[in-house]
């Protein structure tokens, strides 16, 4: 706790904006918050379920046309206690001129134009030590890599390679109350260069659209249950994605073909992913957003799958409060999640927030989380 | 001789008196937004919202804008507070009517940029302040119906007085009257009327310069009358024709952020 304590003091002495606009002089910036979050299963036995306190730091060094960027986390936490400790999430060098941007180090890659769902947008992977019940940008893991962009008006061209892959976390622990269970995870592929990633997107950004096309040489980064153990495997990804703004609207879409994706059981087939997405910029501070992703198996007896999401948010108070319900459903066995939350800014820096999550399955992929709807406090300071 | 100096000074008299009363609330709206204020821009905004109890927040914002013709492209980022810090828009706006802007916002903490309607937000308050997204930007001129009003002096400075009424009757305000100043074509005080005509915002120009030749808002405040919440803008290191590359204005720069 000493450390952590130590920890956000120090960001917070290093805190400065960035304060000189000469090109070839070192520009400093640092921002990030510190945070409490603190959740209570509503059901019996009404236990903890998460409980953990952090700071985060972000650091951006940047001399002309180079610099450098870290972001890392000082976390305690309570019931996962072996998650306690300093964490480091981002840590890249890199390179951007008028037209070039190169980042070579642990980063975050995003692809795709789909809202917590990942069809092309398969490059990061997730962290469910605790599902989904984190901040989604604390969900995506970083990946080792060297990512290379060029870009002009309305277009750009971007090729990534990732010598060593990350995969998802999963947690197996039965202390954790989020475990998916006692499964035995295999070994991740041995680091030799024939188990690289690579892959490239081209995107287009016009007036009236925007659409991409990426493929990506990859690995299943969910294991997948193959005679009892958790497997991972080589797979191809072609895909594509497109937003297209219409008055109020804009009309999303995603699609994605994995190549000989390994299937549970230990089969390989092809899969094909769809989806699309409907946002509705209403007006008074009212957005909505809803999704419908579908995913087919070439293969075996329960070969269509359907997936969706709703997001509903208002603004109230002069941005002061927001409210906001999302919500997963299971369309293929009737399962939801829900996040229910209202933010208040306390002033500037400080937001409390508390919300709602719900689970509701009789089978599918929500049901090991049946009995885990929870309340939770959260109180984030941001510097 | 006498004779036709006397019928040139009555025809140059007629002319300039027929010239005065042919400007319409228009041709002052359509010289207002011709104001030359350079092919690039930048600036530094400090937005404190202030409540009735008199509490105060502050939001900072950096942005560019370049013209290319009569469209203009703008790069804005927030730099306070943390929350939305690093938190990006880029827009190109299309002089064109009918043609909708396209609009993209970059979200730091998602590390994802989304493409956002063109035309939802304008009517929006922008960052809870109590300016729309339509007052931060320009007004096309057609998207109202101008009258002059009248001529006045207000606050040491002669005005055009002109009344517009938006097309658009979903627009916020039922109407506005603008007191525009004729030494610089800048406003000195507009009155928003709410839908059934009752005065709803004030917005009061309280600070203009000349930088670089070109006339200049330093500081205006936005009061509703109403709810007496209000929002004070201060616009810093204000630069024109600065160097910027039009590849500053892209999705990849919206990401790689300030």
């Amino acid at each position: 706790m000493k450390s952590l304590i130590l920890f956000a003091l120090l960001m917070c002495i290093f805190s400065r904006p960035v304060s000189a606009q000469d090109e070839d002089s070192l520009r400093v910036s640092v921002k990030g918050f510190v945070d409490t979050y603190h959740a209570v299963r509503i059901k019996a036995p009404n236990d903890w379920m998460s409980s953990r306190s952090r700071v985060r730091g972000e650091l951006t060094l940047e001399k002309g046309y180079a610099g450098a960027f870290v972001s890392a986390n000082l976390i305690h936490n309570t019931i996962l206690k072996e998650r306690s400790g300093l964490q480091l999430r981002e840590a890249y060098a890199y390179y951007s001129d008028e037209h070039l941007d190169v980042r070579a180090g642990r980063q975050i890659i995003t692809w795709g134009v789909a809202d917590a769902l990942r069809l092309t947008d398969i490059i990061s992977p997730m962290d469910y030590t605790e599902f989904l019940a984190q901040d989604y940008d604390d969900i995506r893991i970083p990946v080792s890599g060297l990512r290379l962009r060029y870009s002009r008006e309305k277009w750009s061209v971007e090729a990534v390679a990732i010598p060593v892959s990350s995969f998802f976390d999963l947690p197996t622990d039965a202390e954790n109350p989020w475990s998916v269970g006692p499964v035995p995870i295999g070994s991740e592929p041995v680091h030799k260069a024939y188990n690289m990633e690579y892959g490239g997107r081209l995107s287009f950004f016009l007036s009236g659209i925007d659409f991409s096309l990426s493929a990506l040489h990859t690995w299943n980064k969910l294991p997948v249950i193959c005679n009892g153990v958790g497997e991972y495997r080589r797979m191809t990804m072609l895909g594509g994605d497109v937003s297209i703004p219409v008055g109020k609207f804009v009309v999303r879409g995603e699609v994605a073909e994995y190549l000989d994706e390994l299937q549970s059981g230990g089969a390989r087939a092809a899969s094909t992913n769809a989806l699309i997405g409907l946002d509705w910029y209403a007006g008074n501070d009212w957005t909505l957003s809803a999704q419908y992703s579908h995913k087919y198996v070439a293969l075996g007896e329960h070969r269509n799958t359907g997936l969706s999401t709703l997001r509903i948010s208002k603004d109230l108070l002069h941005n002061t409060l927001a409210l906001q319900t999302f919500a997963y459903i299971d369309v293929t066995n009737g399962g939801v999640f829900n996040r229910l939350s209202a933010d208040y800014a306390l002033n500037d820096q400080l937001h409390a927030i508390i919300g709602y999550d719900y689970f509701h399955a009789d089978s599918g992929m929500f049901t090991i989380y049946k009995k885990n709807s929870e309340l939770f406090v959260k109180l984030k300071y941001n510097f | 001789m006498k004779k036709i100096m006397l019928f040139l000074v009555v025809c140059m008299l007629a002319t300039s008196e027929m010239s005065a009363q042919q400007l319409t609330g228009r041709d002052v709206i359509q010289k207002v937004r011709d104001r030359p204020d350079g092919d690039t821009r930048y600036g530094e905004m400090e937005l404190t919202i202030r409540k009735k109890n008199g509490s105060t927040r502050q939001r900072k914002v950096t942005s560019w804008a370049m013209d290319e013709g009569k469209d203009t492209k703008k790069m804005m980022f927030f730099t306070y507070p943390g929350d939305v810090k690093g938190t990006g828009f880029l827009t190109w706006d299309y002089d064109e009517i009918g043609k909708e802007d396209a609009k993209w916002l970059y979200l730091p903490a998602m590390k994802k940029t989304r493409r956002i309607s063109g035309s939802s937000s304008k009517t929006d308050y922008f960052m809870g302040t109590d300016f729309t997204y339509d007052d931060m930007g320009q007004r096309h001129v057609d998207e109202d119906t101008h009258k002059l009003l009248r001529e006045e002096t207000r606050n040491n400075h002669k005005c055009w007085v002109v009344e517009s009424v938006p097309v658009d009757k979903h627009e916020i305000y039922s109407r506005k009257v603008t007191w525009i100043r004729q030494d610089c074509l800048i406003a000195d005080h507009v009155e928003y009327y709410d839908k059934l005509n009752k005065l709803h915002r004030v917005l009061d120009i309280q600070d203009v310069k000349k930088i670089q030749g070109f006339w200049t808002i330093q500081k205006m405040e936005m009061k509703n009358v109403q709810t007496e919440h209000s929002t004070t803008i201060v616009v810093k290191n204000t630069q024109y024709d600065v160097k910027v590359d039009k590849t500053l204005f892209t999705v990849a720069k919206l990401e790689k952020g300030l």
